[in-house]
């Protein structure tokens, strides 16, 4: 029996049991969406199978305006609030790397906080403080910035650290700084060239956060600004047709980030090896 | 240039330069104080006033720990959130292995699917759910047809249902993390246990559960603290009607009842509580599982 | 006057003093080599020169110029790190031309002069290539012509070829030294590698746990340790307790005192030698190891084990348990001072 495994494993071939198991969890993991999926695109399903097929359900969503107007709220959510993080993170990091080192465990503490918040208590704690204020600060829009900022920071955070020592910037910056060049700007032009790819992926990762987020959405805006998660969440009861079309649209474009992601990553690691 | 700052001493060159360094960390400290810190402290300022006597104090604490909906909520929350992490881990585990013995092929394959479906959770998941569970969906239907009580009969609106979306969820997360740990498992010990004249049993149980324990621990208190948390799943699936931590949370500061920051932020304090406490036994844990290693 | 002088530089880490009051000066277009164990405070030495690292008491002087509180970017000096720390996202061409456009130099000139440095380190039809398909040689190389196309008043080495094999590092260090002496560029470079440091050096200033331990020629530094530290790191010296001196040669040496016999010098010989300048002894081979050309024998002679060097020659092999004669010339027993035992649990 255990010469038997061992064959398996170093000629990397799947046992049976092994693909079945695999098969079953992949599957059950599957059918969800591809019944919604089905479901999306028949007219009723009240019987073993579905009958009528239609594409009625996308074409009444694609002519909603309020889907589109969720759509283009969730992505001015997601690349305004990726974007603020990614800015406040490369400043604050600069202090991290050319002024003092010890900074980053205090960076790295404040930057994990928010993995164990997640966004229930975010998001109340963001609402009991600032709700009727009076202030800016009291504006719905500028708390789910705020909160989103807050949401993405781990990501962020860890994307840009791991880039950063990947390509060892400290290094960088003293040489640039014997050929003459002022630290910060060593910074700007030999430094953040090199981590633009780095950042690239944990903001993809953080863009898919938001796209998916629903807490933060429902619990800070609520109806007054309805993302996508929302707007799936308000229709979910008056119309299933509408509704499946939605979810595959979601899955569809997190999907996209997620494959794009992945490829990123797995052609950095390629490139790593050469 | 160089001739003027030759006059200037070193302690007024480097002052200035990391005068400059911290000023850079000023935009970022402003929106962690104003989005972390500050509303952290609101909670936690709020939980400590009495809602009833406005007193600084425990009252509301007291009033959680006396109040049956509220021991509910956290007694659901807590057992439903770590019966959802102990099943994924235990499809986890297997689903790891099996990916970890597979070829190349089976492996990448498997892993797309795993980030892929990592994604589907929340309200879409649960709406996925009642097409597929709900009180005319597909499997319901086919298990009246079929004559099968556990489809035909299975409420998803309720405990049973949270339990098996939460353990859906928890699937990818758990493969996915404990997939590294299994790529740590040297090709060579299994040799070496071989030659040493081990059973194929005894690899599994005395070479890699131990050397996974810290994984395993740690993936666990992920998996808890995870489901702990999650919101969107349990309120698109039963709204406000289940005694759950998060739901009942919420529901104290939003939706058709009055607000009650008192109550709320002590619930809050409850789960964040929970959180740490598990974070802590896991740490415990962790450590205890690499000690042990060092003594064998 | 010295091109750099070095006066009192003290640098501290919080309670732990890295350079202990460094005083000296370096001429123009001398190679001069800082060497020394890992943690002795050289590489501080060369940060705190470059700007990189700020000096906590006394002054760095170049060229008549007091540069202790200018910063890095303004003191027109080329450096050369351990990992090179060429730029990734920048070619071959790009990494050289860097210093050349932050002086804000014309085109033409930068175009001209980045040729020069690439013929210079042969790196010719490498122009275009990124840091990461090169090897760790023209990674080096490349890092060197753009450290020196800036013409700075001086360059300086930071253990610039610990990370390249060892064949292509005698290539490097020849290569090295003759673009310095073509540049007559004034240069400090950082080993913790004796070899290197001999081969290259017009100076070597040794250094042990933050001070400068003996500076000279490599010839001096070599055949005249100055102390007991100095005998163990440079050369493999034979050092002799006071009494192991005497129950090997009879004769006396101070207490305080070791001597240092270079293996080399010793001759071994199956008949007792007559030589009037040299101690003569009686031993056991122990053991014989070859190690390339030269043979190296240790020897036991009443209880007191060394070692002979000779060159790797059939006819004069003895076998371990052989009985043999040594004769140690007189003039070649260096009495120099012990280091106190304090600091050689440091070392």
């Amino acid at each position: 029996m255990s010469a038997n495994v061992k064959r398996k494993t170093c000629n990397e071939s799947t046992s049976l049991g092994a693909k079945i198991f695999l098969g079953a969890v992949g599957l059950y993991l599957l059918i969800p969406f591809l019944v919604t999926f089905v479901y999306s695109l028949f007219v009723e399903w009240t019987d073993i199978l579905p009958s009528g097929f239609t594409l009625r359900n996308y074409i009444e969503l694609f002519g909603n305006a309020t889907f589109w107007a969720s759509i283009g709220r969730t992505l001015v959510l997601c690349f305004a609030s990726v974007i603020i993080t990614i800015v406040l993170l490369l400043l604050a990091m600069y202090a991290v790397v050319a002024i003092n080192r010890r900074l980053g465990n205090v960076m790295q503490f404040i930057c994990m906080i928010p993995y164990a918040l997640q966004g229930v208590i975010l998001s109340i704690g963001i609402i009991s403080l600032y709700t009727g204020t009076g202030t800016i600060l009291s504006n719905r829009m500028v708390m789910l910035f705020g909160a989103y900022a807050i949401l993405v920071l781990p990501y962020i955070y860890q994307g840009i650290r791991n880039a950063l020592n990947a390509i060892d910037a400290e290094m960088l910056i003293q040489a640039a700084e014997m050929l003459g060049c002022g630290r910060f700007r060593a910074y700007v032009q030999v430094v953040l060239p090199n981590i633009v790819s780095g950042i690239l992926v944990s903001s993809l990762l953080a863009e898919s956060i938001i796209f998916g987020d629903f807490v933060l959405a429902n619990n800070i805006a609520g109806t007054n600004y309805q993302n996508i998660q929302v707007f799936l969440q308000a229709n979910m009861d008056t119309s299933s047709g509408l509704s499946s079309a939605i979810v595959v649209i979601i899955f569809l474009v997190v999907g996209a980030v997620t494959a794009l992601v992945l490829k990123l990553q797995s052609g950095a690691r390629k490139s790593e090896k050469e | 240039m160089a001739t003027s700052s030759s006059a200037g001493s070193p302690a007024k060159t480097s002052m200035r330069r990391t005068w400059f360094g911290y000023a850079a960390l000023i935009p970022f400290a402003l929106v962690v104080i104003a989005y972390e810190f500050l509303p952290l402290a609101q909670i936690l300022i709020d939980s400590l006033i009495g809602k009833e006597s406005g007193a600084p104090g425990l009252e509301n604490f007291i009033k959680i720990f006396t109040t049956p909906l509220y021991q509910q909520s956290i007694w659901n929350s807590v057992w439903i959130s770590l019966l959802s992490a102990v099943v994924g881990i235990a499809v986890a585990f297997l689903a790891a292995r099996f990916a970890y013995e597979s070829s190349a092929r089976v492996r990448g394959a498997f892993t797309l699917i795993l980030n892929m479906m990592s994604n589907f959770s929340g309200v879409p998941l649960a709406f996925a759910f009642m097409v597929l569970m709900g009180n005319s969906g597909v499997l319901t239907i086919m298990g009246r047809s079929w004559g099968i009580p556990f489809l035909a009969d299975f409420d998803l609106y309720g405990s049973q249902g949270l339990v098996i979306l939460y353990i859906y969820f928890q699937i990818p997360l758990a493969t996915l993390l404990l997939l590294p740990a299994f790529s740590g498992i040297r090709k060579e010990w299994r040799e070496a246990a071989t030659i040493l004249k081990a059973s194929s049993i005894d690899y599994w149980v005395k070479i890699v559960v131990p050397n996974l324990m810290p994984s395993i621990l740690g993936t666990l208190s992920v998996l808890f603290s995870n489901a702990l948390a999650a919101y969107a799943t349990a309120f698109a699936l039963v709204m406000n009607n289940f005694a759950l931590l998060p739901l009942q949370i919420t529901s104290k500061f939003k939706g058709d009842v009055q607000v009650d920051a008192a109550t709320g932020s002590a619930l809050a304090v409850v789960l964040i509580l929970l959180m740490v406490a598990c974070t802590l036994i896991n740490n415990h844990f962790t450590k205890r599982a690499a000690k042990g290693r060092e003594i064998v | 006057m010295s091109y750099i002088e070095f006066k009192n530089v003290v640098k501290r880490f919080g309670d732990n003093t890295v350079l202990d009051h460094i005083d000296f000066g370096i001429e123009k277009g001398d190679l001069v080599t800082l060497l020394g164990p890992s943690g002795c405070g050289k590489s501080t030495l060369l940060r705190c020169l470059s700007g990189l690292e700020a000096v906590s008491e006394g002054q760095i002087i170049l060229n008549g110029r007091d540069i202790t509180g200018v910063p890095a970017s303004k003191r027109n000096i080329g450096m050369v790190f351990q990992q090179y720390s060429l730029f990734p996202n920048m070619t071959v061409e790009q990494n050289i031309a860097f210093g050349l456009k932050m002086q804000k130099a014309d085109p033409a000139v930068i175009e001209k002069r980045v040729q020069e440095a690439i013929a210079m380190v042969e790196l010719t039809g490498k122009e275009r290539s990124y840091p990461a398909n090169l090897s760790g040689g023209q990674q080096q190389r490349a890092a060197l012509a753009r450290s020196i196309v800036t013409e700075p008043d001086v360059l300086l080495l930071d253990e610039p070829l610990s990370a390249i094999d060892a064949k292509l590092r005698r290539a490097l260090q020849s290569r090295i030294r003759e673009i310095q002496q073509e540049l007559g560029l004034t240069t400090i470079f950082v080993t913790h590698d004796q070899d290197e440091a001999m081969v290259m050096s017009d100076v070597i200033q040794l250094f042990h746990a933050g001070r400068i331990e003996q500076a000279g020629s490599p010839v001096q530094v070599y055949t005249n340790p100055v102390s007991e530290f100095a005998a163990s790191f440079i050369g493999s010296y034979n050092l002799l307790r006071a009494d192991e001196f005497r129950a090997l040669t009879g004769d006396m040496a101070d207490d305080g005192r070791v001597v240092a016999i270079r293996p080399e010098t010793i001759g071994i010989s199956a008949e007792p030698p007559i030589d009037d300048a040299a101690y003569v002894a009686e031993a056991t081979v122990v053991r014989s190891v070859p190690r390339g050309n030269v043979l190296r024998y240790t020897l036991d002679a009443s209880g007191v084990e060394f070692r002979v060097d000779t060159l790797f020659r059939s006819f004069h092999l003895f076998d371990d348990g052989e009985r043999v004669f040594v004769a140690i010339p007189k003039h070649d027993c260096l009495h120099i001072p012990a280091e106190a035992a304090h600091a050689r649990a440091a070392a």
